[in-house]
């Protein structure tokens, strides 16, 4: 009989142990629920769990700092930033979390790229702001929210809108008299680098080009292309690339740059292109603003070296790089309760000029990222207009805020983009080896997506 | 009723082993049969499936990404299985001469490779293999060689990752090896020494008919294994598709891209290829007499 019972309450036990962690019940987000004192809102004791990706161990600071100042409201609540590798992986995660079931373990809110949040939202996984953001529509610079519009809502709150811009080494230009002004067309950028690389006998190249995905990301969908005007489908979602006009005025740049040897294969955000950059040896980047942050924290001995200017515009299109828009979108998670918490956290990040400062004085003390506020008020104080030494001596922030002025349109956004970018990507990539001319890899691109997708899905 | 009996005859043993086969259920059997059923469907993970009918396997045929990868695979499934099994026994043969000495040490040293983890070392050989500032380019042109484009070249970016997956794993399989070696009677080789047969006769004619079954084994897992290749590959990646392995398409095809059902699909196809190359092999043995 004792043989038994034994036997039985191993199985037992075995069983329970192979379940253990299944259904776990996180207390964050759902601790209990938020009360109205004195006609504010009071938030219970728990954890917020905020998705986010590059840095965002910087932006725990304000967090923390904001918890300190709002006591009366938050007390006993903590803020935790998980990291994801980037916007796909963050919807990765909050996709299959939710479609456990398990809404428990959901973040209260995330980060979250325009294809991204438009692919939650159509899953209503993300919270409706259109009543928190319209009023402030005004107040926020052009365009901070249009990517965020889904069916007539708006689905995500502007964290940021950044422009495409030109770092320029001017130490090397002055070294090799080659007159830096002339890079505000595409064309003059590209006589700019031949002009450095015939000066510096081979040792100065205008800029790098990836052999992976980033190629077609920095200098592709987010640069040349918008540029250029060019089109990967029409308005009705064909596939046009390989007839388009713009396509090839695009391409055909960075094939220019790319064949006579403007650009030093090197993977972006590795040692070994920052050590080219620190050797003097690259002397522009047309990228967006974010490039500020990586300079600063990787390449601090070229300090005073770098300007910024528009990125160059192709004479027949006259318009400078296109912003790049990031989203803060607050999760629909049952049961949840800190959503006003994550709003008004929003809200005082991007319209509380005070703390906002105080924390870009800390970030610039430790040469940790930040962009400049989408808030029109907040960009008209001075601080927003200080000089950098960096640059030496201009306004980095100034210049971030005047370069959106002359914007491209975006390619527009479908929910075919991934794969989209994708199959672009696999043929440039392919160009970038050698083993395809530009020619072939457009075609390549056209033929593919035709194969592969037929038709995109063109959302209004 | 048999079923019946004997299960209350045997309820304890049963009792044993069922938390294996409830997980197996939960976690593998329910979810190949879901797999099955999403891959007639077109899902972006999110809201309800819709049906596609055979869809998704005909996009397959005609997506030249899914022929890429399937011809990668299959390159480091011929490359691991060779260099890995060759490897494998010749280690695994120096390791069990009588001669060598500090066994003990060399046996610890040459299993390390498999301890450590598959993406740093991913990382590490990325760094090794950078074209610019790598220290095999450095080496190479340190002899007067030129640089080559290990990981940006369409037809070299697969060398890497046959390296790397050769160097990781070819000491398990050592392991494996050597304890087979270590079970063949020394009177089999005593009695060949005094017929006067040399060390490859011994080699040929002992060694390898003994260590048959364990080859076999080695071989099965390697095939799986190679079929299933991911980290190497997606740490290692080259231009396009040129090394992306059928694993590694399916994953991306799933969560860079979120085209779940055509990702479910990839995973049907991948399954019936194993099944397939196991009931070849398994037919193979059998006809030989060996099972």
């Amino acid at each position: 009989m004792k043989k038994k019972i034994v036997s039985m309450v191993l199985a037992l036990m075995m069983m329970m142990g192979a379940f253990v962690g299944c259904g776990s019940n996180s207390s964050a987000g759902t601790a209990s629920t938020a009360s109205a004192t004195n006609g504010k809102t009071v938030y219970p004791k728990g954890k917020v769990v905020i998705y986010a990706y590059g840095q965002p161990q910087y932006l725990q600071q304000y967090y923390d700092a904001w918890l300190e100042r709002n006591k009366d409201i938050a007390s006993g609540v903590t803020i935790e930033i998980v990291q994801t590798k980037g916007a796909d992986d963050s919807r990765q995660k909050v996709t299959t979390t939710y479609l456990s079931g398990s809404y428990d373990d959901l973040p209260d809110a995330m980060y979250i790229d325009p294809v991204n949040l438009m692919d939650l939202a159509k899953g209503d996984i993300v919270k409706d702001e259109t009543a928190l953001v319209t009023p402030l529509v005004d107040k926020m610079v052009s365009g901070a929210a249009n990517d965020a519009k889904f069916q007539g809502k708006i689905y995500g709150l502007p964290d940021s809108v950044r422009p495409q811009m030109l770092f320029y080494n001017k130490q090397i230009f002055d070294k090799y008299g080659v007159d830096p002004s002339q890079m505000s067309t595409v064309e003059g950028y590209i006589e700019a680098g031949k002009q450095l690389k015939e000066k510096s006998n081979g040792k100065v190249y205008l800029s790098y080009i990836d052999p992976g995905s980033k190629t077609w990301r920095y200098w592709g969908r987010r640069g040349l292309m918008p540029q250029a005007n060019a089109k990967i489908w029409d308005d009705e979602g064909n596939v046009v690339i390989g007839s388009d006009s713009g396509t090839k005025l695009a391409l055909g740049a960075l094939d220019t740059m790319y064949s006579q040897g403007l650009l030093l294969k090197s993977t972006i955000m590795e040692p070994a292109l920052y050590d080219a950059t620190r050797k003097g040896e690259v002397a522009t980047f047309d990228i967006g603003a974010f490039w500020d942050e990586f300079l600063r924290k990787n390449v601090p001995e070229t300090s005073g070296q770098w300007r910024v200017m528009s990125a160059p515009v192709f004479k027949d299109v006259g318009t400078a790089g296109a912003p790049v828009s990031s989203y803060f979108a607050i999760v629909n998670k049952k049961d949840g309760v800190y959503a006003g918490l994550c709003e008004k956290l929003w809200k005082d990040f991007n319209f509380d000029s005070t703390s906002r400062q105080e924390w870009v004085n800390k970030m610039v003390e430790q040469n940790a990222p930040y962009s400049n506020p989408i808030s029109l008020d907040m960009l008209k104080n001075k601080f927003w207009k200080e000089s950098s030494t960096f640059y030496g001596g201009e306004s980095f922030r100034a210049k971030e805020s005047e370069f959106l002025q002359n914007g491209s349109k975006n390619l527009v956004v479908t929910p075919q983009d991934a794969e989209a970018d994708e199959i672009i990507s696999a043929e440039l990539e392919k160009y970038v080896a050698g083993s395809q001319s530009m020619k072939e890899a457009i075609a390549n691109m056209d033929k593919n997506l035709k194969a592969k997708i037929g038709k995109a899905k063109i959302e209004k | 009723m048999k079923i019946i009996k004997a299960v209350k005859r045997y309820r304890y043993p049963y009792l044993f082993i069922l938390p294996f086969f409830l997980l197996f259920l939960i976690f593998q059997l329910i979810p190949l049969i879901w797999t099955v059923g999403i891959s007639f469907t077109e899902w972006n993970g999110i809201g309800s499936p819709k049906s596609v009918g055979l869809g998704n396997y005909q996009l397959l045929m005609k997506d030249y990404m899914f022929w890429d990868a399937v011809k990668n695979t299959v390159y480091y499934w011929v490359t691991g299985v060779v260099f890995i099994l060759l490897l494998a026994l010749l280690v695994s043969s120096l390791l069990n001469n009588k001669g060598l000495k500090a066994s003990r040490f060399f046996k610890t040293a040459s299993f390390l490779p498999n301890v450590c983890a598959a993406i740093a070392m991913g990382i590490i050989f990325g760094m090794l293999f950078d074209e610019n500032a790598g220290l095999i380019n450095q080496i190479l042109v340190t002899f007067g060689g030129t640089r080559v484009p290990w990981l940006t070249s369409v037809t070299m970016s697969k060398i890497p990752v046959v390296i790397l997956n050769v160097w990781r794993n070819t000491p398990w399989f050592t392991m494996i090896v050597l304890s087979g070696l270590l079970n063949i009677s020394p009177e089999y080789y005593e009695a060949a020494t005094v017929d006067g047969a040399t060390a490859v006769q011994k080699f040929f004619k002992i060694t390898l008919p003994s260590l048959s079954n364990i080859l076999f084994f080695c071989f099965i897992t390697l095939t799986v294994d190679s079929w299933k290749i991911f980290n190497e590959p997606y740490i290692l990646s080259g231009p396009g598709t040129s090394n992306v392995s059928l694993f590694q398409y399916m994953y991306q095809s799933g969560f860079s891209i979120f085209k779940m059902g055509y990702a479910a699909a990839i995973g049907c196809i991948l399954t019936l290829i194993l099944l397939i190359i196991s009931i070849v092999q398994f037919a193979i043995r059998v006809r030989q007499g060996e099972m």
